[in-house]
């Protein structure tokens, strides 16, 4: 790291105020080359800031902002600005002093006993994962404010070389006052374009779209008009909207990546969803039955609340493929095959809830019973039957790639459990073992299983090849999920026994 | 009689109930199979759960469920066609995957660069008897167990008593003939501590004299010597007889210490001092070891030469069993290690003796233990052993580390390893490449460029991720890579024969279709709506 010796610059005015420098909004549209992929700065910027800070705006400055003043600081000493960390385990705020929200200039000052209370932690508990990610958080922090993180592109003989944002510039150029270091960084933009190409700039606008709120909005929207207000017509379109919105998300998403999307657990869960809604839409148009609709909009709306308010569980973020993913013939056969059937069997968990729910605190008559079992077992056989081709695909791919058809891997093998669970189900209510007043609870139960094969094995199991997605809190999303499926076929099950004993 | 035994056999066999029973247990040692993978690896699963005899009779009893399943429903009806379908794909897939378990093959082959290998490992273990006098190797599969199998088995005279699949090492003490010095210490400060044995006994071959921790060098050297360290001299040296174990200052004996022309120091010891006919000299900055009269280095000598010059820069401390010196401050310091633990000048660090033995040594004594895995690595149990007896004795062989034994002129290497088999042909890793994804050094891709050397003539390949090499029956999968000692890459491939391969593939399309006949076609899907009067829709 260097810091100029002469600063014109910056010399009379080194404290921060109003001063952005050279920092405008506009940097957003800068190419940047961050972990394996190029993507525009405000990518990286959102990613990072919100990870050091979890705020949107700090000061009226926005992400990008904040990231190019953090990076100058390797260059300049910019004393009055800098970015707060909000301390959520209780046993970190006890290390330090009790506070609840520290700088990071603080931080680093403490920094050695956050690493020796690390070292000096032996369980793995939450503590230690707490400080673990302090630790990460400083290091990024330290990597932005050395000037290493922001990679510039530099054309040389008609080729992009990257060089981080510490050494990019001469004190020449520093000297020249920050409309010059901001006429710079727009060249090092244009000089990229010229050998690259712009296609990256479409990442930030597509981006700037907000397509998956927009979804929300509209498939909310849809669900209000159909069930409470019976406006057909205002429905089927917020529908077809939500549907387009979704091809929108997915098309740029396969524009950006250059690959099926579902390759990772937001990927998943928006290609589910979407698949949900066309199944729904589909066997709705068909059958002339509206509850199929209403439940593939029910469940689009679950992953669309998940994708917009989850990120922590599900980043959005696009990153780069393990080598073995890397086979677009596959992933979108497959995955999408997979993918498809839980959102086929995510149809089923919800109308069997419903069902449930009306049946213990409305009413339900036999006949509903009937009709609504019949529904569910629809939903059920469209799930096993893709669960068990994706299954196959899978094994092809296995064999394709690694040389064997099945490993017990614990992926493929939670695959193959989920398939068994229903299975046994369909089988067990051929024969007079499983009557309708059961078979709706133990389809909701059996999503469980669903959701430890596509969530658990990667939140929990976290192990075997198939090593993708792993992220923290996710055991507890899934702990929280499973108690409340739980909960409420036990308190179901009681109030409808206890209703029956009444009468 | 027999046919109506049969017939009740087949029908419960057959029968619905049966096999929602049948799959809810195999669903549960799925179940059960996972966790057990997910805390101690594939391995462990593998040889609890799925490759033993409950697990696989259980996929037999299905496979009979399904088979006796349709031939319950005999003759065909037309609504059955989608169900006869998809039973036949069940029983195509058990058929081909118990032809790919009876006579597959699933093994890997390990490629350095230019260096020719027909070798391919396969996940089987086995004890290597290797009697190098007859030149010949005797070779026994070990038992695919997940706990302590006793074996009872004899080979060319050594008994293989147990087997430990997956094992630990704990350190143990061990009377010894020759008494040489072996410790145990502590080191330790407010945040950290580390326990460390040190030996200078031939038979503890598992610990070393020396040892560093971060920039902290820690010797281990014969216990008299710590007297010497304690002794005041001017000159910091020390001189050691390797013979008689007994040390003494130049100061003591009142040996000079010259300079050289250009400046070195050196001394000579007179033969009254060495009591031999040779005067020998030093120049105790370069070099421990004499020089003879004719200024060549004279190795045979007992005696050595210490500087202690030499380690004051540095933090070096040296141990002398319940003795220490170090270097600090500009001085040097020696202390006693009494029951008190001795403070250290380096970051607050204390340092404590355990044990201290000269008739006992460490060794170490692998131990049974279910395996621990921590982010798809094994940091518990990850070590394989037996043990095994000769003439009486018991020795420990494990996987990182083969056994030999002499006795009289018979010599008996004894190791644990892989069985394997040679290719009918040979390749060769001509280039290994692996790409990274931009400005990480995260892989994106690894290619292995081979040379086949066949009856045919030699010929190139390219294997990659999801691009295999098919050749004369094998399939060649790019599995792994390696960075050897001079820093080249090699390739480790996966080698594969697998004949029920298009069985179970014919068997999913089976089902696939089946299914869809099934569910689809023949449900009242499509004919006709379930209209229910007065549910609201």
């Amino acid at each position: 790291m260097k810091i100029f010796a002469l600063l014109t610059l910056f010399i009379t005015n080194l404290s921060f105020g109003a001063n952005i420098f050279f920092c405008n909004p506009d940097l957003e549209n800068l190419p940047h080359l961050d972990g394996g992929r190029l993507k525009p700065l405000y990518v990286t910027a959102e990613e990072s800031i919100k990870s050091l800070s979890g705020k949107a705006k700090v000061e009226g400055l926005t992400r990008t902002q904040i990231y190019c003043l953090l990076s100058l600081k390797s260059l300049v000493p910019i004393k009055d600005f800098d970015l707060s960390l909000k301390i959520e385990h209780v046993k970190i705020q006890e290390l330090l002093g009790g506070k609840k929200s520290i700088t990071y200039s603080e931080l680093k000052e403490n920094f050695t006993e956050v690493r020796m209370a690390y070292v000096r932690n032996k369980e793995k508990n939450s503590y230690k994962k707490a400080l673990e990610k302090v630790m990460r958080q400083v290091s990024l922090y330290n990597k932005i404010t050395s000037g290493e993180h922001w990679q510039l592109p530099k054309k040389v003989e008609d080729e992009i070389e990257w060089s981080p944002f510490n050494s990019y510039f001469s004190e020449k150029d520093f000297n020249m006052g920050p409309e010059l270091v901001y006429d710079i960084l727009q060249k090092s933009k244009e000089d990229f374009i010229s050998v690259e190409g712009n296609k990256y700039l479409f990442e930030l606008r597509f981006l700037k779209w907000h397509v998956p709120s927009w979804a929300l909005l509209t498939t909310s929207l849809a669900l209000i008009a159909l069930v409470l207000f019976k406006k057909v017509g205002v429905g089927l379109t917020l529908s077809a909207f939500t549907f387009l919105l979704q091809i929108l998300l997915m098309a740029s998403r396969i524009y950006i990546s250059e690959r099926a999307p579902v390759t990772n657990m937001y990927e998943t869960v928006m290609f589910s969803g979407f698949g949900a809604l066309l199944l729904g839409g589909a066997l709705a148009w068909f059958l002339k039955e509206k509850i199929y609709l209403y439940l593939g909009l029910g469940y689009n709306m679950l992953t669309l609340l998940m994708m917009n308010f989850a990120t922590e569980l599900v980043t959005p973020s696009i990153s780069p493929l393990v080598p073995v993913l890397r086979d677009n013939f596959w992933l979108s056969t497959h995955v999408t095959s997979i993918v498809l059937s839980y959102g086929a069997l995510a149809l089923s968990w919800i109308l069997a809830n419903t069902t449930i729910v009306k049946k213990a605190f409305f009413t339900l008559s036999s006949k509903e019973e009937n009709y609504y079992s019949k529904i569910i077992y629809n939903c059920l056989k469209f799930g096993i039957v893709t669960l068990f081709f994706g299954i196959m695909l899978g094994g092809i791919w296995a064999d394709y790639s690694w040389g064997r058809f099945w490993g017990w891997d614990p992926k493929e093998t939670w695959s193959l459990i989920v398939f068994c669970i229903y299975v046994a189900i369909l089988h067990g209510k051929y024969t007079s073992w499983i009557p309708n007043r059961v078979f709706i609870p133990v389809v909701a139960l059996a999503f469980l299983s669903v959701m430890m094969a596509w969530f658990g094995v990667n939140y929990i199991l976290a192990a075997g090849l198939h090593s993708y997605g792993f992220s923290q809190g996710g055991a507890f999303f899934l702990g929280t999920f499973f108690l409340v499926q739980i909960l409420l076929v036990l308190i179901t099950h009681f109030k409808i026994k206890s209703f029956k004993l009444s009468n | 009689m027999k046919s109506s035994i049969f017939s009740k056999f087949e029908k419960t066999v057959g029968g619905l109930k049966f096999a929602v029973i049948l799959i809810l247990l195999f669903t549960t040692f799925m179940v059960v199979g996972t966790f057990l993978e997910s805390s101690g690896g594939a391995e462990y699963a593998n040889r609890l759960i799925y490759k033993r005899w409950p697990f696989m009779g259980l996929q037999f009893l299905m496979f009979l469920s399904i088979l006796f399943a349709a031939f319950l429903r005999l003759p065909p009806k037309k609504r059955l066609y989608g169900f006869y379908v998809i039973h036949t794909g069940l029983i195509l897939i058990g058929i081909g995957s118990f032809i790919t378990w009876y006579s597959g093959i699933d093994g890997s082959i390990i490629l350095t660069r230019n260096d020719p290998s027909r070798q391919v490992e396969l996940n089987e273990d086995i004890i290597r008897i290797h009697d190098t006098n007859k030149g010949t190797v005797y070779k026994k599969k070990l038992p695919f167990r997940a706990f302590t199998t006793d074996l009872n088995d004899e080979i060319a005279g050594i008994k293989i008593k147990k087997f430990l699949p997956f094992s630990d090492n704990q350190m143990e003490w061990k009377k010894v003939e020759n008494k040489f010095p072996s410790a145990s210490y502590l080191l330790f400060n407010d945040n950290i501590s580390q326990d460390f044995t040190l030996s200078l006994h031939p038979q503890a071959k598992e610990f070393e004299s020396t040892l560093t921790m971060g920039k902290l060098n820690i010797h281990f050297l014969p216990t008299p010597l710590g007297n010497c360290f304690a002794k005041p001299s001017k000159s910091k040296l020390i001189i050691w007889n390797l013979d008689t174990k007994t040390c003494f200052t130049p100061e003591e004996k009142k040996v000079a210490i010259k300079k050289s022309k250009r400046g070195s120091r050196f001394l000579a010891l007179s033969t009254k001092l060495t009591g031999s006919k040779k005067i020998i000299s030093f120049f105790p900055d370069f070099s421990p070891i004499p020089l003879d009269e004719k200024l060549q280095p004279f190795r045979k000598s007992p005696f050595r030469i210490l500087s202690k010059k030499l380690f004051e820069e540095k933090p070096h401390l040296f141990l002398f069993g319940n003795k220490l010196s170090y270097f600090s401050d500009g001085t040097w310091e020696s202390k006693t290690l009494g029951k008190d633990p001795s403070s250290l000048p380096w970051m607050g660090f204390n340092l404590k003796l355990i044990k201290y033995s000269e008739v006992e040594a460490p060794v170490f004594i692998p131990y049974y233990t279910a395996p621990i895995q921590e982010s798809g690595k094994l940091v518990k149990g990850g070590q394989k052993a037996i043990l095994v007896e000769y003439q009486g004795n018991e020795y420990w062989v494990t996987d990182n580390a083969p056994v030999t034994m002499i006795a009289g002129d018979k010599k008996m290497i004894i190791s644990l390893a892989k069985s394997s088999f040679l290719l009918p042909f040979e390749f060769t890793l001509t280039k290994f490449k692996m790409d990274t994804n931009p400005g990480t050094m995260d892989p994106a891709s690894y290619e292995s460029f081979v040379r086949l050397f066949t009856t045919d003539g030699p010929s190139s390949h390219h294997i990659y991720m999801n691009n295999p090499l098919k050749h004369s029956g094998f399939t060649f999968y790019q599995a792994s890579y390696f960075q050897d000692n001079n820093g080249g890459y090699g390739t480790v491939l996966s080698v594969n024969i697998d004949p029920g391969r298009p069985i179970k593939y014919l068997g999913a399309l089976l089902i696939v279709l089946g299914s869809i006949w099934h569910f689809v076609i023949r449900s009242e899907f499509f004919s006709r709506r379930q209209k229910l009067a007065g549910v609201p829709a």
